[in-house]
C-alpha cells in the first residue's frame, strides 16, 4: 500500500491521498495543492500571508498598505513571526499600514477612505518609493475597485502605487499569494528602471527573503567571485532594485515554489536563464558556487572561494557529524526547505524519516521523494492531529517545523527548531550552517529533555 | 482624523474570541473563514504564553465566498467532533463569512452534534479583540447556562483579557477568603500548562462546560474587564437578576473594592492574611515613593486595564499625563477624564499617535505591549510591559499584576524599570 491513513484520519478518509510512503518502485506522489479539509485543524494561511507576509513584506523601502479590517495588518507588523531582516529597520518592520476598514465601509465601500490612505501615508512618509496596497478578504468581496483608486493615487502623489489583489480566500492556501505577488511585481515594477550601468556579472538572486540575514553571508560569496548582485527579489530589497532587474544575465533561484513564477516571466520577455539552487549546506551550497561560476566563466575564483570556506567550516561539522550520526529527524516545511534539507541534514548523519509541506506542489514532492529513502513518510498539508500522531509513534530526535507547530513539539518531548524563522541564524551558506548544526546540537543535547517526567514515575 | 492607521492599537475580534474559548475545558475554537484567521492569531498566542494552541478553520475558498460557506461549516463540525471530541466547540466568524451573510446560528441550530457547539459573531470590522472576547463569553453564558435551581454563595468571576498569572491571584484571594467561584473562562491552567508526558489530548484546567451551564446558580458576578466580558455580566444580571458588579483589582484601593464587592455578594470576611498582604504591598510601595513620586507616566492598554493602572500609578505618585485605550468605548473616555489631572487622552487611536503624543508630553515611563518598545526606546522613557501580546521577554504570563499580591509584583517592575532607565547611559 502506497497510501497510508493515519489512525488520527479515520474519519476523514480522504487524507490517506495526500499521505504517501516512499517506495522505489512506484512513481507516486502524495495529492497536493487542493483545498483544505474544512476543520481538520490545517496549519496552513492565507493568500494574503504568501503575498504581503512572504513576498512583498520583505521590499524594504515601500509603505506595505493592508486595505481591510485591522487584524489582517496587525498579524504581518514587522513581518509578524518572519525574520526578514533589512538594512533599513528605522522604517522597514517598524510601521504597519492599514485602512481600518469599519462596517460603514463594507456597506458603502472603501474606497475613499483607501484613496485617503494612500496620499496621507505618503504626505507621513514622503521618503518612501512607492505604496503596496494589499487586498484583503472583504475587499474581493464588497468589490473595491483597488486598480482604479491606485491609478489615481498614482497620479496624485508622483510615485508608484500598486495593488496587489491577494484576499485571503483565493486559492487553497499561501501558495496562490506567491504567485499573485509574482505577478503584480512583474507586471508593475520588472523593467521599470535602467540600472545607472550594467555588467557581464550581474546576477538577481531570485527567491530568498533574508530570513535572519540569510542573504548577509549568500550574496558576498557571489560578490568575491567578481559577480554583481543586481537584485534579491525579495530580501532586503528596494523597489529600484526589483525594478532594474530585467537586467541581469542569470537569475539564481533559491525558493523554488514561491518564485518559479517571475523566473518564467523573465526568462520568457528578457531571455534570462535560471539556475536553480540549494544554498543549505557544504555540498549544495559549492555546488550552486561552481554552477553559477560556470556559467559566468569564473571557475578558478570560485574554486578558490570554496576551498577557503569549506576549510573554514568543514573540521567543526566534522566533529559534529559524529555526533549526530544516526539521529533521525522529521522535516517540515512551506515546501523547498523540505527537500533543500534532506541531503544537507544526510550531510550530519541525520536521516529524514518523515517529510511534510503547507502547500507544496507535485514538483515539490518529486524531489522529496527523489531525495528520501523508502518507507519514509512524505505528507501533504499535514493539520495538527496527524502531526502529533507521528511525533509520538515515529519518535524522531529533532523536528524542524514553524512556530505553530514549536510548542506541540515541546509538549511531546520531542527536540525542535524553528526552521521558518530560525532560532539563532542565518543558516545558509558555510557560516550559516555552522548556526544551523550548533542549534541542532542545542535542540537535541539539551539536558532539560532528561528531566520529564512520565506518568506513573514516583 | 486620520483616514490611514499607523501601528495600530487593536487586533481583530477573532482573537479575542479564541482567548475566551481557551478558558473552556476541551473546547475547540472553530474559525469560519479563510485560514490565514486562525494561523495568524494562533501565532500571537505563541509568542505571548509560549503554549501549544490549536484552532480550526472552515478553510473557506472562493467556491464558499460565492455560494455560501454552509457546507464547509457543517463539514468542519463534524470532522472537529469526530477526531477531537471536544465538549465544546465555539464557531467564530470573521469579515469573510460575515460578509458573505452565512447563517452560523441557524446552521448550528440545524445540526444535531455530540457536543455544544455555539456560534459567535466576531465581524473584525466592528470593535477589536477586545469586543471579541466580550462577544465570546456573552455566547457562552447565554447559550449554556440554565435556569437556576439552587443558587448558593458561589461567585462568577470574569476576568476578560488578563493572564494566567492575574487569574491564579485572583483565585488565591477568593481561595483564603474561602469564598467559592466560577471563573468565566480560566485560562491560568491551560495557557500556563506543565510538561508531563504522555501529553494529554486537551490541556488541564479551565473552566468546564458544566459550570458554565450552571452559572446562574452564583449569587453574584464580578467582571474585572468591564470591555471584555462586562456583556456577559449584564446578561446574567438581566435574565437571572444576579447581583453584578465590575472592577479591576489593579492597585490597592481597586483592590479593596473588589474585595469588599466579594465580602458585600458572599457575606464573607476578609481574613488577615490579605490584610498582610495589603500591608506587604504598601511597604513596597513606601519603598520606592521617592523614585515614583512626580514621574510623568503614560498608559497603554486595553480600556479597563488602562484605568486601573492609571489609579494604581497615581497611588505610586505618578502623574499620568497619557491615557491610551486600544478600543474606543464613550465610557473609556468618560472614566479616562476622572483618573487623569488634564492629561491626554487616546480612545482607541493608533500608537503613531500615541508615539507622537509621548514626544510631546516629555514623559518619563510608558506602560504597554511590545508593540510600544520602539516608542520607548526612540524617546529614551522606561517601559513597564504590560498588556497583550508581550513577546520580546520570557515570563509575563506567569505572574499576575492584581491583587495585593500581583500589586507588589508591578511595583517591582516598574522601580526596576525606572532604575533600568536612570542606568541608561
Amino acid at each position: 500500500m502506497p497510501f497510508t491513513l493515519l489512525k488520527s484520519d479515520k474519519p476523514i478518509p480522504e487524507r490517506e491521498k495526500h499521505t504517501y510512503i516512499k517506495a522505489a518502485s512506484e512513481n507516486l506522489l502524495p495529492r497536493c495543492n487542493v483545498q483544505t479539509t474544512p476543520g481538520d485543524f490545517t496549519e496552513r494561511g492565507c493568500t494574503y500571508a504568501g503575498c504581503m507576509g512572504v513576498v512583498c513584506g520583505p521590499i524594504k523601502d515601500v509603505i506595505h498598505l493592508v486595505h481591510g479590517p485591522i487584524g489582517c495588518a496587525y498579524w504581518t507588523w514587522g513581518g509578524g513571526t518572519r525574520q526578514n531582516l533589512s538594512d533599513n529597520p528605522g522604517f522597514h518592520r517598524k510601521y504597519c499600514f492599514s485602512t481600518d476598514m469599519q462596517e460603514d465601509n463594507v456597506i458603502f465601500g472603501g474606497e475613499d477612505k483607501l484613496y485617503k490612505s494612500i496620499l496621507e501615508a505618503h504626505e507621513e512618509f514622503p521618503e518612501a518609493k512607492g505604496v503596496f496596497v494589499h487586498a484583503t478578504c472583504t475587499i474581493g468581496l464588497i468589490g473595491d475597485d483597488l486598480n482604479g483608486v491606485c491609478k489615481r493615487a498614482e497620479q496624485e502623489i508622483g510615485i508608484r502605487v500598486v495593488p496587489f489583489n491577494c484576499e485571503g480566500f483565493r486559492g487553497c492556501s499561501q501558495s496562490l499569494g506567491h504567485h499573485i505577488a509574482n505577478d503584480t511585481l512583474f507586471e508593475r515594477v520588472v523593467g521599470t528602471k535602467e540600472p545607472e550601468y550594467t555588467t557581464d556579472y550581474d546576477m538577481n538572486i531570485i527567491g530568498d527573503y533574508n530570513i535572519q540575514g540569510d542573504l548577509w553571508v549568500i550574496k558576498p560569496l557571489f560578490e568575491r567571485m567578481g559577480i554583481r548582485i543586481l537584485c534579491t527579489f525579495t530580501g532586503n530589497a528596494s523597489v529600484d532594485e526589483i525594478a532594474q532587474a530585467h537586467r541581469a544575465k542569470l537569475n539564481l533561484m533559491h525558493c523554488q515554489r514561491s518564485t518559479p513564477y517571475i523566473c518564467r516571466l523573465m526568462e520568457k520577455k528578457y531571455g534570462i536563464p535560471v539556475l536553480r539552487a540549494s544554498l543549505f549546506g557544504i555540498e549544495q551550497t559549492s555546488k550552486a558556487l561552481r554552477e553559477v561560476a560556470a556559467f559566468f566563466g569564473l571557475e578558478d575564483k570560485a574554486e578558490e572561494i570554496i576551498e577557503e570556506e569549506e576549510s573554514k567550516v568543514a573540521p567543526e561539522i566534522e566533529e559534529y557529524r559524529k555526533k549526530f550520526d544516526g539521529k533521525r529527524v522529521f522535516i517540515y516545511q512551506g515546501a523547498p526547505r523540505a527537500w533543500h534539507w534532506i541531503p544537507m541534514f544526510r550531510e550530519l548523519g541525520i536521516e529524514t524519516i518523515a517529510a511534510a509541506t503547507t502547500f507544496g506542489h507535485e514538483d515539490d514532492y518529486a524531489k522529496i521523494c527523489a531525495r528520501v529513502n523508502d518507507g519514509v513518510l512524505v505528507l501533504d498539508n499535514p493539520n495538527a492531529l496527524e502531526l502529533e500522531e507521528i511525533l509520538s509513534e515515529l519518535k524522531p530526535d529533532l523536528f524542524v517545523s514553524g512556530l505553530k507547530e514549536k510548542y506541540l513539539s515541546y509538549k511531546l518531548g520531542v527536540p525542535f527548531i524553528n526552521g521558518h524563522s530560525y532560532e539563532n541564524g542565518p543558516y545558509a551558506a558555510y557560516s550559516g550552517f555552522l548556526n544551523f548544526v550548533s542549534d541542532i546540537e542545542k535542540a537535541m543535547f539539551a539536558p532539560v529533555w532528561g528531566l520529564i517526567r512520565r506518568e506513573g514515575h514516583a | 482624523m486620520r483616514s490611514v492607521t499607523i501601528n495600530p492599537a487593536r487586533m481583530c475580534q477573532p482573537i479575542g474570541a479564541m482567548y475566551a474559548l481557551f478558558g473552556v475545558h476541551a473546547a475547540v475554537s472553530l474559525v469560519h473563514g479563510s485560514q490565514g484567521c486562525a494561523a495568524y492569531p494562533m501565532r500571537m498566542f505563541n509568542r505571548h504564553f509560549r503554549e501549544l494552541v490549536q484552532v480550526a478553520v472552515s478553510s473557506l475558498g472562493e467556491d464558499a465566498s460565492v455560494f455560501g460557506g454552509k457546507k464547509n461549516l457543517t463539514t468542519a463540525i463534524k470532522n472537529v467532533i469526530a477526531r477531537r471530541h471536544p465538549e465544546l466547540i465555539g464557531v467564530i466568524t470573521t469579515c469573510l463569512s460575515e460578509t458573505i451573510g452565512d447563517d452560523i446560528d441557524g446552521i448550528i441550530r440545524e445540526g444535531k452534534y455530540e457536543c455544544k457547539v455555539v456560534p459567535i459573531h466576531t465581524p473584525s470590522y466592528v470593535g477589536s479583540h477586545v469586543t471579541g472576547y466580550d462577544n465570546a463569553l456573552c455566547s457562552l453564558v447565554s447559550h449554556l447556562s440554565k435556569e437556576p435551581d439552587a443558587v448558593d454563595e458561589r461567585i462568577n468571576i470574569v476576568p476578560g483579557m488578563v493572564n494566567p498569572g492575574d487569574i491564579m491571584e485572583i483565585k488565591q484571594m477568593l481561595d483564603s477568603m474561602n469564598v467559592s467561584y466560577t471563573i468565566l473562562s480560566d485560562i491560568s491552567e491551560t495557557l500556563n500548562a506543565p510538561l508531563m508526558l504522555p501529553k494529554p489530548p486537551f490541556p488541564e484546567g479551565g473552566t468546564s462546560v458544566d459550570e458554565i451551564e450552571d452559572c446562574a446558580n452564583a449569587c453574584g458576578v464580578i467582571s474585572l474587564c468591564e470591555h471584555a466580558g462586562g456583556s456577559a455580566a449584564v446578561f446574567l444580571k438581566g435574565k437571572y437578576g444576579m447581583a453584578a458588579d465590575t472592577i479591576c483589582p489593579i492597585g490597592v484601593e481597586n483592590t479593596d473594592r473588589f474585595l469588599a464587592a466579594v465580602c458585600d455578594m458572599t457575606g464573607g470576611g476578609i481574613p488577615n492574611s490579605l490584610e498582610k498582604e495589603r500591608g506587604r504591598l504598601i511597604d513596597a510601595m513606601v519603598d520606592v515613593h521617592m523614585k515614583t513620586y512626580g514621574k510623568r507616566a503614560a498608559i497603554f492598554a486595553d480600556p479597563d486595564i488602562a484605568l486601573a493602572l492609571a489609579e494604581f500609578v497615581t497611588e505610586l505618585g505618578m502623574d499620568v499625563v497619557i491615557i491610551s485605550s486600544s478600543t474606543a468605548s464613550r465610557k473609556f473616555l468618560q472614566k479616562a477624564k476622572s483618573v487623569t489631572d488634564g492629561g491626554e487622552i487616546l480612545n482607541g487611536r493608533d500608537l503613531y499617535e500615541l508615539h507622537r503624543a509621548v514626544k510631546d508630553r516629555e514623559v518619563d515611563i510608558l506602560f504597554g505591549n511590545t508593540k510600544c518598545k520602539p516608542i520607548a526606546k526612540d524617546e529614551g522613557v522606561a517601559f513597564v510591559r504590560c498588556g497583550f501580546p508581550v513577546y520580546d521577554r520570557v515570563g509575563y504570563h506567569r505572574y499576575g499584576i492584581m491583587g495585593y499580591h500581583g500589586g507588589v509584583y508591578l511595583t517591582d517592575m516598574i522601580m526596576n524599570a525606572i532604575l533600568e532607565w536612570e542606568e541608561r547611559e
